[in-house]
């Protein structure tokens, strides 16, 4: 069929280019990367504010309010992850290079997990401590969240290279990934609050199968969504 | 990929193997045909510049030969790379042009140094402003970053070129014809979407599209 620009390219290194090229895009735009630890931390306070500073009302809901505004705060970011490369056409020059567009796809993931989910995983342990969380309960909180977040922006990927070109942006990605995210959110809330003291509970390991399905199964899917992806100029 | 070809004006098997053939290709946009049935061969050195009014899928058969978008009938086959610059500059805006060259280079495993990306900036004399941020480069400007990824380009590539010239100066024009007329040369494609001449002087074979009812 058509021919890419080196057919002997070596794919690691056209990977290495790639993710290069998504950190320095990323530093870039730090400010957005802000902006979504920003909303993280205030769907947060917003729980103390709402139902007062009653550590026994708290305790119970630090774990699900933490997962939740993870969740809301890692939607946003979603949207951001294809727009810019397909309305510039960077990837019609990634589909004619060696790159994979799956491994294109798994390369803007891990970054655009770095750049904004590691930076709320970094603050929970103070947003716990705001929530009465015990200091002990910290570490299978912020396993179980890592191994979340990270769920969740492959399932953000799917929903970002589906709605690529579809109207209606963040609303239409919210409805679509958001359901999915469901298995998410229940083996990831009860994998935070271990009920015999052990970090690795079935929970865990069902949410690390979910992790490992989506691992398989995303960058597939946004791949054959971007196949055919085109820029509005480029009609 | 492909289904029969409705319709065949050229035998593939007869064909150098190294050029384009498009045989019988059947384009669609939506639920609309854009081109019935195609048939074009580009030999290693030859160029071809497509033409025909707005909307007549000039666009649409670049994307489809590189393989941005699938027709509904017949094959378009090319053993040679393709190097394919759209309407899209495919410029990351917050990152300067020199970024932007090195970055795509890499991307195809092209093996170019600072001074080869130099070298492919000053072709299209864009030099100046290659350490800018993209964002804050005038439309033509960017045309020329873009078409700088041609001087980087290995010898028997097929280019395939949508309005090259829109917003170029007299002196980048002038440098985007000597790059064809050099790629020509050592046996390279052609394919160009354009209203204006491109490389003025050479041979080529114009392929007119016709707007569809």
């Amino acid at each position: 069929m058509t021919g890419h620009m080196m057919r002997t390219g070596n794919i690691i290194s056209s990977l290495g280019a790639q993710i290069r090229r998504d950190i320095a895009l990323g530093w870039s735009g730090r400010g957005q990367a802000l902006v979504m630890l920003g909303f993280f931390l205030i769907i947060i306070t917003l729980f103390p504010l709402a139902a007062g500073p009653d550590e026994t009302q708290l305790r119970p809901i630090a774990i699900p309010v933490i997962w939740i505004a993870a969740m809301l705060a890692s939607l946003a970011g979603f949207t951001r992850i294809f727009a810019d490369d397909v309305a510039c056409g960077w990837v019609d020059q990634v589909a004619l290079s060696p790159l994979p567009l799956a491994l294109y796809a798994l390369a803007r993931a891990a970054v655009h997990w770095a750049l904004t989910a590691l930076p709320m995983l970094v603050v929970t342990p103070l947003m716990g401590l705001m929530l009465y969380l015990e200091p002990a309960g910290m570490p299978p909180l912020l396993l179980a969240l890592a191994l979340g977040t990270m769920a969740l922006t492959l399932l953000g990927l799917i929903g970002a290279a589906l709605t690529e070109g579809a109207r209606g942006g963040t609303g239409l990605l919210a409805v679509l990934v958001l359901p999915l995210a469901v298995p998410v959110l229940i083996f990831g809330v009860l994998a935070s609050a271990p009920a015999d003291g052990g970090i690795v509970t079935p929970h865990l390991m069902l949410l690390g199968a979910v992790l490992l399905v989506l691992l398989a199964l995303a960058p597939l899917v946004a791949a054959m969504a971007l196949a055919e992806a085109e820029a509005e100029t480029g009609a | 990929m492909v289904a029969k070809p409705t319709q065949s004006r050229f035998g593939a098997s007869d064909r150098p193997a190294a050029g384009l053939v498009i045989d019988g290709a059947v384009l669609v946009r939506g639920m609309r045909v854009i081109q019935p049935a195609l048939s074009h061969v580009i030999a290693p050195g030859g160029m071809t510049l497509l033409t025909g009014p707005n909307g007549s899928g000039k666009s649409t058969l670049l994307r489809a030969i590189a393989g941005r978008l699938r027709p509904m009938a017949g094959t378009i086959t090319c053993a040679a790379p393709i190097l394919y610059i759209g309407h899209a500059d495919g410029l990351a805006t917050a990152l300067s042009g020199r970024r932007n060259l090195g970055d795509w280079a890499g991307l195809n495993g092209l093996p170019v140094d600072v001074d080869m990306i130099e070298a492919a900036l000053a072709a299209l004399a864009a030099g100046p402003f290659a350490d800018l941020p993209v964002r804050m480069l005038s439309r033509g400007q960017r045309r020329r970053l873009a078409l700088a990824r041609l001087a980087l380009s290995p010898a028997p590539a097929l280019w395939l070129l949508d309005e090259p010239a829109a917003g170029l100066d007299r002196a980048a024009k002038a440098g985007l014809d000597r790059l064809i007329a050099t790629h020509l040369d050592r046996g390279g494609m052609v394919m160009a979407a354009t209203h204006a001449p491109l490389a003025t002087g050479r041979t080529h074979a114009e392929l007119a599209l016709e707007a569809q009812p």
